[in-house]
């Protein structure tokens, strides 16, 4: 239907009526029982890559020095280093993961840990799953299924992590109180919603690392709905997110 | 470019997001992203197979080498689908050339082994800088993403190899029993031998195949980490909400001027009562000192005034409501407590010195009689706790043979008893119920009463089945099976009397006739030898 393609306000209209339809984003959103949306962050290829070469390096490390300490007790030690192999390959993600909120060493470094899919901590038998079916993706060699299937998942996950129903996620860091500058609180003149408030909030706590122009241009774009010229625009936002905050 | 008709969620990331989201991005338009770069990679790789067919291995590095030239593509389309128009197959291939065109020498020579390759190349072709502008834009923009694009080509070379090392075992795995060939690693190792020439030209092509799917997605990771450079220097998701608030407010104050809500009634939050809100703006800007005076915007101003039930109205009942059952179920509670030796204290303490000292000897007389009074109780208590024992010891003594029997019953553990039923078919079968001689009183009763015989019989019968022999009788049982269980019993006579008994009984009780005269001697006599052996001598 041609005409509608030409008519720029019907086109308007229908994007901005749905604003947020189909935009890709890496967020995944579970909701509880109680109506609560967990915002999780699943983590792609490339961390997890680095995560896994990190834990790889240091079974490497360790399986080195026992071999090492253990050679010298001839064909005892043999057979203690064939125990660890099987401890080591088998048993180091799962206890790490298990037992220290799903994350294994290489995953502490880079911020990651394993959940359930909707979120709660990982348990003995999804941990087992995904660490197991690790010789599915290997299959046929250096990881290949793996990879090909943490690229065409949504939410990055491997064979085992589908069979386990696991997810890596980035750990969440603590939130640090906002860094705001100064300014008195002033109540905004106009009613705002979450995302715009968060805008604000967003464009006060970030004005260290915009240069003075972008500011200025920023705030410019509403400086007639805040009534106020242009170059006061800044101090007026910054009020609004003041005032946002509450005292403290 | 308009950030309102991005195709993606704009925020600003950590940069290990940023590069997820750029695998979701590739995915997102993988199809048209692997056509086009198989469309221009492939012919290409065919072409230097054949003029390098002697030396695969140079046919692979020239190859590899070209890859910035290929990687322009990809990003075009990518630069183009992230605010919404897609290019078609044939456009992105029109626009190729053009692409390759700027710094093409750079990028294939000194840039060539740049491991921040998929994160500058954004500047050079998107921003179109080069010489010192373009390292003073890097400058600014590479800060701390220079790492995480570095670690992104250390893993895509780790990643080509794995995945190159992984499609060759998988079409060895694939090959057919019958082509099992005798390869042995000492011929595949050994340099110049001509025979294997088509084997590394199978596995360059199995490389070139691969790349199809990593490099999109390579060039779309180093797009995003651009991406997310430039939102978190430029604010870009604020300048969207901001544009957005903008369009939104705009969108009431036409609608305050048309008065009209036609034109934008499809868009939210523009259904509100628009007009007190702009009204009201003003004169919250003239008191903008905050918590001052009551906002009459804020929760607590009344509102809905020329409706039915006003705010204040709806507030007031609502309280109403909340202080009645079952919200609210005050309960007053009487009941004797002891008063706080403490509290007696407090209440004579007063701040006087003078008084302090009489307070001390107060204390001291209370600290005495405290004494006393504790000696005194330590009495009481010993005669309470002599009074205690002394009833218990009473209780045991008077309740003795209960207690003995109720022990002695309880002491050993016991099988659960049955009780044997005291009635089967309406009968009493207790032996109590039973006369003493029972034969004499069935003769009795056999010529007038012979149904009030037999049933005697009968219901001796089965007492003494019951008691004596133990049987498991029920009474849901069935006259058949009292005979079963008494089959079980194995005593033919008993066996033969019960049935005979039985047979008689059912006859007179449901059938109503008679039994013949010969059958009381010979029940009776039966019964004499069963149960009364002793009688019978």
């Amino acid at each position: 239907m041609p005409h509608i393609e030409n008519s720029p306000e019907h086109a308007t209209s229908q994007t901005s009526a749905q604003p947020s339809a189909g935009l890709l984003d890496t967020r995944y959103q579970v909701e509880t029982p109680e109506g609560i949306d967990l915002t999780l962050r699943p983590a792609g290829l490339v961390p997890r890559a680095l995560a896994y070469s990190i834990d790889l390096i240091i079974r490497g490390v360790v399986m080195g020095l026992m071999y090492l300490l253990l050679g010298m007790l001839g064909k005892l030690g043999m057979g203690l280093g064939t125990i660890l192999l099987f401890l080591v390959t088998w048993w180091y993600m799962v206890l790490f993961e298990v037992l220290n909120q799903g994350r294994s060493p290489g995953k502490q470094w880079m911020g990651l840990r394993v959940v359930h899919d909707d979120g709660t901590p990982v348990g003995w038998p999804a941990s087992l799953t995904r660490n197991l079916l690790r010789f599915v993706d290997i299959l046929p060699m250096g990881y290949t299924f793996g990879i090909l299937s943490c690229l065409n998942s949504p939410t990055f996950k491997r064979l085992g992590d589908i069979a386990a129903g696991t997810l890596v996620v980035y750990r969440e860091e603590k939130p640090q109180p906002p860094i705001l500058p100064e300014a008195e609180a002033i109540r905004a003149p106009f009613a705002l919603s979450l995302k715009e408030q968060r805008a604000i909030l967003g464009f006060a706590e970030r004005a260290n690392g915009l240069s003075k122009e972008r500011r200025i241009e920023l705030a410019g774009i509403i400086a007639q709905q805040l009534q106020v010229p242009a170059e006061q625009a800044e101090h007026r936002l910054n009020g609004i997110a003041h005032s946002l905050v509450g005292p403290r | 470019m308009r950030l309102t008709e991005a195709s993606v969620a704009i925020r600003p990331r950590s940069n290990w997001e940023a590069m997820d989201l750029g695998v979701l991005l590739a995915r997102r338009h993988a199809g048209l992203l692997m056509a086009s770069w198989a469309l221009v990679t492939l012919p290409i790789f065919a072409l230097l197979c054949l003029v390098f067919w002697d030396s695969p291995g140079i046919a692979m590095f020239v190859f590899w080498w070209l890859k910035p030239a290929y990687e322009r593509l990809p990003l075009y389309i990518l630069s183009n689908c992230l605010f919404g128009n897609t290019p078609t197959l044939k456009q992105a291939l029109k626009a190729y050339p053009r692409l390759l065109k700027p710094q093409l020498l750079a990028s294939l020579t000194w840039r060539r082994l740049s491991t921040t390759r998929s994160f500058d190349m954004p500047v050079m072709q998107l921003e179109g800088l080069s010489g010192t502008a373009r390292s003073q834009r890097l400058a600014v923009l590479g800060h701390k993403n220079t790492g995480t694009a570095t670690w992104l080509t250390v893993v895509g070379v780790h990643l080509e190899m794995a995945l190159s090392l992984g499609l060759a075992t998988l079409f060895y795995l694939m090959l057919p029993q019958q082509l099992e060939l005798d390869w042995s690693w000492q011929s595949l190792i050994a340099p110049g031998q001509n025979d294997w020439m088509w084997l590394e030209h199978l596995s360059n092509g199995l490389y070139a195949l691969l790349l199809i799917v990593w490099e999109p997605v390579y060039v779309a990771c180093g797009f995003c980490l651009y991406l997310n450079r430039r939102t978190a220097l430029e604010a870009w998701d604020i300048e969207l909400v901001f544009r957005q608030l903008q369009q939104r407010l705009k969108g009431i104050a036409y609608a305050l001027l048309l008065g009209a809500g036609l034109l934008f009634s499809q868009l939210p939050g523009t259904a509100m009562a628009n007009p007190e809100l702009k009204a009201s703006s003003t004169s919250a800007e003239l008191t903008s000192g905050p918590h001052l005076t009551p906002d009459p915007l804020g929760p607590h101003a009344e509102r809905l005034q020329k409706q039915a039930l006003s705010s204040q109205a709806a507030q007031q009942s609502i309280t109403q409501l909340l202080d009645k059952p079952p919200f609210k179920n005050p309960e007053t509670v009487t009941r004797w407590r002891l008063r706080d030796e403490a509290d007696a204290n407090k209440e004579e303490f007063t701040p006087d010195p003078d008084f302090l000292e009489s307070l001390f000897s107060g204390l001291k007389t209370l600290g005495k009689l405290w004494e006393s009074m504790e000696t005194l109780a330590r009495v009481f208590s010993v005669l309470l706790w002599a009074g205690l024992l002394a009833l218990i010891a009473w209780v045991l003594w008077r309740y003795r043979d209960w207690l003995s029997t109720f022990t002695g019953r309880f002491g050993l553990p016991q099988r659960p008893h049955k009780l044997p039923p005291s009635q089967m078919f309406g009968l009493e079968v207790t032996p109590e119920s039973l006369p003493d001689d029972i034969c004499r009183e069935v003769s009795q009763l056999w010529e007038h009463e012979p149904r009030a015989a037999l049933s005697l019989l009968y219901r001796a019968l089965l007492s003494r089945l019951l008691h004596d022999y133990k049987l498991a009788l029920k009474s849901a049982h069935t006259e058949s099976e009292v005979l079963q269980l008494v089959a079980s019993l194995q005593q033919p006579s008993l066996e033969q009397f019960s049935s005979s008994l039985t047979l008689h009984w059912q006859n007179l009780a449901y059938g109503h006739r008679l039994p013949p005269a010969t059958a009381k001697q010979s029940l009776c006599n039966s019964w004499r030898q069963l149960f009364e052996p002793g009688v019978e001598a």
